[in-house]
């Protein structure tokens, strides 16, 4: 029970930076409600500030399709890479052990992501224009 | 490591990756032909898989991969299963609109998750190959992108499948906790003391949870109907029969490879399981029109009977489930085509109305195939359910005080049989005794369907009529498993 | 001295029981697939601190399935994510409860 006491005092300084951002982000709010002169709502107020100029348009920007399909292609191709460091960490000892089959699995693994790639490619995921 | 342990795997794989190439560089109006060759190509597959038999269990790649009599038997299932869907995605083919090419590709690539899933010996293994599967399966059930049914299905089922890898993943964190391994074999030498560990006997519920949603069985059952009916019928039927099979071979595996002094504990609560998806899925699937969704909840009274030969833990119950799966396989591929072919806008069980008259060929199959789902002999259903309850009841005289329990279960999926007969028959009711079909013109049944669809049928009626060398077969295969 | 293992089981736990209720709780899909990813990360956290504090921290198995069950997880979501558009594109919501066409 005393050893409980002291891991979790170990977590003292965690809560009182978790109650000073709390502290912190409210009285910022309550300050500014407080001190803040109250003017009347107007339509011209409500609008985004854009360096004074009046605002064009609608107010969220529509992306362009293709950039769902550039940040999926990115998640699974930048995903693979994350077997490439096990593989480099025991390639030293592997590679003294069966050299064949640390290279060969690799090289299956990339011939397989470069299967992908070519038919995203192919498919014209990294074409702009269209 | 020993790759040609991995050669049935790789062949599919290659196929795979050979088709999308060459998908790459094919015009449009010949994919149609990729489709066929995909089946050939599985077909000579299958042929390899008879030049593997025999010789003792290997296990390999690191005491991950076994390659036994088990794990040959849910290959060729897979294959068979393989082959007649991909006759099937042909069929379909103008009402997928886009894709063609990828669909047959992810096909493979589900079809070679379900063969990794047939041999894993390790809780990696099982896990990369049921998620190499799921994942397939989210494109496959919505691949008619511009359906919103097909959409809808996709999204559910990828909600729900997601949530139950989240059960298995944190299930498998548990069992390595406790017994630092994730091997079956190292785990199961560990057996006793893990049993001690209630965090172990968690962990191992909460992998079953995961495994429950795969087989379709409760408590995670409800998705199945839903997912049924929306996805494309090619891929209804991989769900139906691969899905299934795939996470019975894992149940099995991890209950009677890698936690074998659990699984006799744990018997009640399978056979629980059991009843309350019998009854389920036959009470609702008794008001159904849709015959998609009809076989969705006839799929989730199947898991029911399929469990309880799991829970009887012995080998003729596992032998049982085996032989079960290898006739509901026929069954349901033959249901399917038909679907396939007469069902193009209308899955209402009422567009079957004179079927009788339009294809006898159709009616004769379907009716068949009902019959058998139904259990009546001498079909194949019949035999299965026979031989399920028989296993049932062997546990119930081994374990005298606990009989009981047995014979009641076996009740219970007794009447739910009997259920399952009218709305089975409602289905041959409509095809052949519906009054004035508005629809009365011929259909012609193209050669591409012709042929599996006969294949199906006469294995349907095999399996029922000369159940020996399957059996025997199912009973060699279940060596490889402890009691 | 860093914290002892029970610490990040109980961390783990509670992640796993946040995403839980996000994913049952939510009705957007996309708040959904986030608590399930959650849950999935909970996991994850769960196989780190067994395999650091277990008897074999030289052996990678604790690693390696993190490293697969990362990758799934991406795959999911790039899967979820196109499906949920599409979706939105037919039907003009992500909402689960008005995803009901499909009923018997």
């Amino acid at each position: 029970m005393k050893v409980a006491d002291y891991q979790l005092s170990q977590y003292l300084p965690v809560l009182i930076l978790g109650i000073v951002a709390v502290a912190f982000a409210a009285g910022t709010l309550l300050l500014s409600v407080l001190v803040g002169k109250r003017g009347r709502d107007s339509r011209i107020k409500d609008t985004a500030y854009e360096c004074g100029m009046l605002p064009v348009g609608a107010g969220g920007t529509r992306l362009s399709v293709k950039f769902y399909l550039v940040a999926m292609l990115f998640i699974l191709f930048d995903i693979e890479v994350v077997f490439l460091y096990p593989w480099a960490v025991i390639f030293r000892s592997e590679a003294g052990r069966e050299p064949g089959v640390i290279l060969g699995s690799m090289i299956g693994f990339m011939l397989i992501l470069f299967i992908g790639y070519l038919y995203a490619l192919k498919k014209g995921a990294f074409d702009w224009k269209h | 490591m020993n790759l040609s342990l991995l050669t049935l795997e790789l062949g599919v794989i290659g196929l795979a990756l050979a088709l999308l190439l060459i998908d790459l560089w094919t015009p449009p109006a010949l994919t149609g032909r990729l489709g066929l060759a995909a089946a050939i190509g599985l077909l000579l597959i299958l042929a390899l898989s008879w030049n593997m038999s025999g010789g003792p269990p290997v296990v390999g790649c690191g005491g991950m991969f076994a390659r036994d009599g088990l794990a040959l038997f849910f290959k060729r299932l897979f294959l068979a299963v393989g082959v007649l869907v991909v006759l099937m995605g042909v069929e379909y083919r103008e009402r997928l609109a886009l894709g063609f090419g990828e669909f047959n590709v992810i096909l493979l690539i589900a079809l070679a998750g379900m063969m990794f899933a047939a041999s894993a010996n390790d809780f990696v293994l099982l896990f990369v190959a049921m998620e190499l599967m799921s994942v397939s399966f989210y494109v496959l059930v919505s691949f008619q992108r511009s359906r919103l049914p097909s959409l809808e299905a996709g999204v559910k089922y990828l909600i729900l499948s997601a949530l139950a890898a989240a059960f298995l993943v944190f299930g498998i964190a548990l069992i390595f906790g406790v017994g630092n391994t994730t091997n079956f074999a190292a785990l199961n030498a560990e057996g006793v003391r893990l049993a001690q560990d209630k965090l172990y006997w968690l962990g191992l519920l909460m992998v079953l949870l995961g495994l429950a949603f795969k087989i379709a069985a409760f408590p995670l059952q409800m998705w199945a109907p839903d997912v049924y009916q929306g996805a494309p019928t090619p891929v209804t039927a991989l769900l139906a029969i691969g899905s299934k099979a795939a996470g019975f071979v894992l149940l099995l595996r991890v209950l009677f490879v890698a936690a074998p002094v659990l699984a006799a504990h744990w018997s009640k609560l399978l056979m629980l399981a059991s009843a309350v998806t019998i009854l389920y899925g036959n009470l609702c699937a008794i008001p159904q029109r849709n015959l998609k969704r009809l076989l969705g909840y006839s799929s989730i009274a199947n898991a029911g009977y399929l469990l309880l030969g799991v829970a009887a833990v012995n080998a003729s119950g596992a032998a049982a489930v085996l032989y079960y799966l290898a006739g509901y396989l026929f069954t349901l591929a033959a249901a399917f085509l038909v679907i396939c072919v007469v069902m193009r806008d209308n899955e209402d069980i009422g567009a079957l109305a004179g079927l009788s008259r339009r294809s006898p060929l159709l009616a004769g199959a379907l009716a068949l195939a009902m019959v058998s789902l139904a259990g009546v002999p001498p079909l194949a259903g019949f035999l299965g359910k026979f031989l399920l309850f028989r296993a049932l009841i062997e546990r119930g005289a081994a374990e005298s005080p606990e009989s009981f329990r047995s014979y009641w279960l076996a009740g219970v999926a007794v009447i739910g049989v009997v259920i399952s007969l009218y709305y089975y028959f409602a289905v041959i009711r409509v095809m052949y005794w519906a009054k004035d079909p508005p629809d009365l013109s011929p259909i012609i049944v193209p050669a591409r369907v012709q042929i599996p669809l006969a294949v199906c049928l006469v294995a349907m009626i095999y399996l029922g009529v000369m159940p020996g060398a399957v059996l025997a077969g199912a009973t060699e295969a279940v060596k490889a498993l402890k009691f | 001295m860093s914290a002892p293992l029970t610490h990040y089981l109980i961390l783990s736990a509670l992640l796993f029981c946040i995403g839980f209720a996000g994913a049952v709780g939510r009705r957007s899909a996309i708040l959904v697939l986030i608590g399930i990813e959650l849950m999935l990360n909970a996991a994850n956290l769960n196989f780190i601190a067994f395999w650091r504090y277990g008897p074999h921290p030289e052996a990678l198995t604790g690693v390696m399935f993190v490293l697969f069950s990362i990758a799934i997880a991406a795959a999911e979501a790039a899967v979820g994510l196109a499906l949920v558009i599409a979706t939105y594109r037919q039907r003009r919501t992500t909402r689960m409860d008005q995803l009901d066409t499909l009923k018997g």
